[in-house]
């Protein structure tokens, strides 16, 4: 229960983040998919119905405040979670590089997600050149970030285990 | 059925909620999804949250053009600032140019109201020894210039020219205590040599204890010496004294020419006293 509320918590914040102060960072139009890098600490660590009912609920929430589809990312992140959930059973390790590549294959599956999402429902022209060039920089971006997020989930995770314990 | 369902639980999840949200997407795509109640209760959710934190963010992105702006007023006035200074620069170079025209304009008219020929000539550099008073000039034979030859301005004499190379002359200052220029009181046309001195300056020699000399009274060049035209201004007197003792007055002078604030000189070659003209109207 206290997971779920830090989760729900750490959700509803890095949807806020994403949505206003990472705005301010001048990487031009991309947005830092730190939503992305929770859903895949969550396939990785916390594989259980409750975690990918939060990546859809995640995802939903991105389509809420931003998306012009309603449905688009909640699909994407469902989709990361599944594609983690299944490749954490053959990842081991846990290390900083090996976090930073499952994020940037997680991007790279959310990217092509969106662009089969995108092409069968809002369909646009010139539309490949630019989804290409968004999903790279965007898979690169978050895999960047993937171990210093991951490190203070890791360290909130722990933090709250031991409250609990106090308790 | 139900160890199946236990056992692929998170799987089968993921693939409900994939099958929602592609119900979503189709529904939203169809415009058919008006009231749907997550996206009702999230934006509740969101909503004050979203406006707490896009207040932030327009403060911090007021508060960023702000910088930026202060940023700007900074660079401007730098650059201002630099301007300001090229401006001084060129200001300064036009003043310098201007000055440097109105003496070269005197020295022009001077030049043509002198008797003979006369070389303009500017002094590159000053007596690197205390014990003598000379420059240097940057004429030399090359340009005409000769040894022996009067050195002047426009305010009176400056020396006279003892060596020359060909793209130089040294002058031997009217200050220096080797020097000698053979002078009239002007008001009462005594006679006298004016020479410097190492210990008093520049001084009138040879003037007799009877000659009426005064302080103020202005020495002007006699001519006879074959080196200064006639009638140039030499100095003021500024210090007369009588000894108990002796043929002469002890006279001290002021020279014409401040030899340390002149520029440019003309080197002129006069002719002997008896072969010149009338003396020109030297000031």
């Amino acid at each position: 229960m206290r997971l779920f509320l830090l989760y729900s918590l750490v959700g509803i914040f890095l949807v806020l983040l994403q949505s206003t102060f990472l705005r301010l960072l001048p990487l031009g139009p991309i947005v830092p998919d730190l939503v992305l890098v929770l859903c895949v600490y969550l396939g990785l660590h916390h594989p259980t119905v409750g975690a990918a009912v939060g990546s859809f609920v995640l995802g939903y929430s991105i389509d809420v405040v931003s998306s012009r589809l309603l449905g688009l990312n909640a699909f994407a992140m469902t989709l990361v979670f599944l594609s983690v959930y299944f490749s954490s059973r053959s990842i081991w390790l846990h290390h900083p590089v090996v976090s930073s590549l499952v994020v940037l294959f997680a991007a790279l599956v959310k990217g092509v997600a969106m662009v089969l999402v995108w092409v069968i429902f809002l369909s646009m022209e010139g539309f490949w050149l630019g989804a290409a060039k968004y999903i790279i920089a965007e898979a690169l971006v978050a895999a960047a970030l993937a171990p210093f997020v991951f490190s203070l989930l890791r360290r909130g995770e722990s933090y709250f285990k031991k409250l609990g314990a106090v308790a | 059925m139900f160890a199946f369902l236990r056992k692929n639980q998170v799987p089968l999840s993921c693939c409900f909620c994939l099958l929602l949200s592609f119900y979503i997407l189709t529904a939203a795509a169809r415009g058919q999804l008006k009231n749907e109640p997550l996206g009702a209760v999230l934006m509740w959710v969101m909503r004050p949250l979203q406006i707490a934190a896009q207040g932030t963010v327009h403060w911090i992105t007021g508060l960023r053009e702000d910088y930026d702006t202060l940023a700007g007023f900074r660079s401007e006035n730098e650059r201002l600032r630099k301007r300001v200074e090229h401006l001084e620069i060129e200001r300064q170079k036009l003043l310098e140019a201007q000055a440097t025209n109105h003496r070269l304009k005197q020295l022009l008219d001077f030049r043509g109201r002198l008797p003979g020929s006369a070389i303009t000539a500017s002094i590159i550099a000053n007596s690197a020894s205390s014990w003598f008073r000379s420059c240097l000039l940057d004429k030399g034979s090359a340009d005409g210039v000769r040894k022996g030859m009067a050195v002047v301005t426009p305010l009176g004499v400056v020396g006279q020219v003892v060596a020359v190379t060909p793209r130089t002359a040294k002058v031997l200052l009217l200050t220096d205590a080797n020097s000698g220029i053979d002078v009239l009181v002007q008001r009462t046309r005594a006679r006298g040599i004016v020479s410097g001195s190492l210990e008093n300056g520049t001084v009138l020699k040879y003037v007799k204890r009877s000659e009426d000399i005064q302080e103020g009274d202005r020495l002007i060049t006699s001519g006879t010496d074959g080196v200064f035209p006639k009638g140039m201004m030499v100095g003021t007197v500024i210090k007369v004294s009588k000894q108990h003792l002796g043929l002469f007055q002890f006279i001290e002078v002021l020279p014409a020419v401040q030899s340390g604030r002149v520029e440019e000189v003309l080197v002129v070659a006069a002719e002997r006293a008896d072969k010149q003209p009338a003396p020109a109207n030297f000031p």
